[in-house]
């Protein structure tokens, strides 16, 4: 009886395991999404500093 | 002008077009030499490939038979396009008002003749080498197996090879493409050639194969006629 | 400036929420079907626990299917329209669908081993089907890519009709090739199930599909956004 039940949660683990890996590396994605955000937030707020800056305003 | 206004102008298209393979072929006979030389190296490796000091191996006959033909086939179907490529003629021809499906006809055509001639040799020799007992009788059997097959071959063959073509490892992908889409017919073709030599001697197993590289080809046909347009699209 | 319309415009075009409904649906679903096949299901007389495994394994079987069918419906859709979304779609599917096919083939692997003592067996017809499967799609990527990008995404629809054709092809020769050798049906768990088993593969079917939906929508989210950046990042370099 156990020793049919061992491969039973072997598969069942199994599947959980991989759609769980699949999860993670969708995860991974939303993470490099989230740091391509900040990068561009960064190169707004330069791009504001620099039109803030006295030089070459228009008079 | 006068005959030729008769026949519609596919026709002498595809003609056209399968005379200049066949004229190119004839005379270099690269392919189809490389073809067959590749074949008999093949059943020579089979043989001892198995390992074994079995020196009878007829119940393989049909396995080794059609493995063989699989990877020669990739290798014909791999020189479908060269020609053009070499010679820088397929630009010239995409830009002519051919209809793709014709050029497709041509060259599943062409191919359909090199895996004929390649078989014209392998079907005796795999008797010869392996099969103890009767064989001859049923030549005519695995020969109607291998002209079916060969439609098949073709026709996913050249779709393949159409998408390789534009590939960059070109000789790498094609294999990686074309043999599981081969599958089912070496399957089919290895059954049935079992089913006559060194098998049950089944006719109706013979005839549930057949049937189904009939359906295979049919659908493959289909499939062809729906995207090749897209493959040469630009 | 914009920010309400824009905040409109992305919700519309990114379709988070729809990723956050079915996630939710197909989480409920695969804990309910897991509980109810290990702790509910009947046990089977003949096969004893090891028949449990069929419930997902079958069930992950036809969606994979499913899979591989919606990649070719939506290359056909991408050849015929040439919209990205389709092609999103058709890349996801055929991923997702190889994940499960795996999944197959694993799955199929323990049930021999428990049944028959050995981790593989040409006599399994699914076993042998999916591995095709399986050497099929994994060509996709291949193709996709080693072709440039003028080319990739037009092969890759043409790839997606072509494999769908193969697989009943592939299911069909193998399951002839084993009808003459083998005419003991391997597969267990046929249309003759007991209701009280049934419901359970019912259940199962229906959550893995929704699996199915929810890991869809949750990478097509992930590309629009991709995409949506990449724009972005193109407008502010040149601005």
């Amino acid at each position: 009886m156990t020793g049919g039940n061992q491969y039973v949660v072997a598969a069942y683990a199994v599947i959980w395991f991989l759609v769980l890996a699949y999860v993670v590396m969708l995860g991974a994605r939303t993470a490099r999404v989230g740091r391509q955000v900040e990068a561009i937030t960064r190169m707004l707020d330069r791009k504001a500093a620099e039109s803030d800056t006295p030089e070459g305003d228009d008079g | 002008m006068s005959t030729a206004v008769n026949r519609p102008r596919w026709t002498r298209q595809l003609a056209g077009l399968i005379r200049k393979d066949l004229r190119l072929e004839l005379r270099t006979k690269e392919t189809v030499v490389a073809m067959v030389l590749f074949a008999i190296v093949t059943l020579t490796i089979m043989q001892f490939g198995f390992g074994t000091r079995d020196d009878d191996l007829t119940r393989f006959t049909g396995g080794l038979m059609w493995v063989t033909l699989a990877f020669t086939a990739v290798l014909g179907v791999g020189r479908s396009y060269v020609a053009e490529r070499e010679q820088r003629v397929l630009d010239g021809i995409l830009v002519s008002p051919v209809p793709r499906i014709v050029l497709l006809a041509a060259k599943a055509i062409a191919i359909v003749i090199y895996m004929t001639i390649t078989e014209l040799v392998v079907i005796p020799v795999v008797g010869i080498f392996f099969v103890k007992g009767p064989y001859w009788d049923s030549i005519g059997w695995i020969a109607l197996v291998a002209l079916i097959a060969n439609v098949c071959i073709a026709l996913s063959g050249t779709l393949f090879s159409g998408l390789a073509l534009f590939t960059r490892a070109r000789d790498l992908i094609l294999p990686v493409l074309f043999l599981p889409a081969l599958v089912p017919v070496i399957i089919a073709g290895a059954g049935a050639t079992h089913a006559v030599v060194g098998g049950p001697h089944d006719m109706s197993e013979y005839r549930g194969y057949c049937l189904f590289l009939v359906g295979y080809a049919i659908l493959f046909l289909l499939v062809c006629i729906a995207t090749y347009d897209a493959v040469f699209d630009d | 400036m914009p920010s309400s319309t824009t905040d409109h415009a992305s919700r519309r075009v990114i379709g988070a929420r729809a990723a956050l409904i079915w996630g939710v649906i197909a989480t409920v679903l695969v804990t309910v079907a897991s509980v109810g096949v290990f702790l509910v299901a009947p046990e089977d007389a003949d096969q004893g626990a090891i028949q449990r495994i069929f419930y997902f394994h079958v069930a992950i079987a036809l969606v994979s299917l499913v899979a591989f069918a919606v990649a070719c419906v939506a290359g056909i859709l991408f050849l015929r329209t040439r919209k990205l979304r389709w092609d999103d779609v058709s890349v996801t599917a055929v991923r997702i669908g190889i994940l499960f096919s795996v999944l197959v083939i694993i799955t199929g692997s323990i049930w021999a081993k428990a049944s028959w003592g050995t981790w593989w067996v040409w006599a399994d017809p699914r076993l042998v089907t999916y591995l095709i499967v399986v050497l099929i799609y994994a060509a996709y990527f291949v193709l996709r890519s080693s072709v440039d990008d003028d080319r990739r995404l037009r092969f890759s629809a043409i790839y997606a009709v072509v494999g769908f054709v193969s697989v009943p092809l592939s299911f069909y020769s193998v399951r002839v090739a084993q009808s003459f050798v083998h005419p003991v049906v391997f597969t267990s768990g046929g249309a003759n199930m007991p209701n009280s088993m049934l419901i359970w593969f019912l259940i199962s079917l229906a959550a893995m599909l929704a699996l199915f939906i929810a890991l869809l929508e949750v990478e097509l989210v992930g590309r629009r956004t991709e995409r949506a950046l990449r724009a972005l990042t193109l407008r502010l370099e040149s601005s």
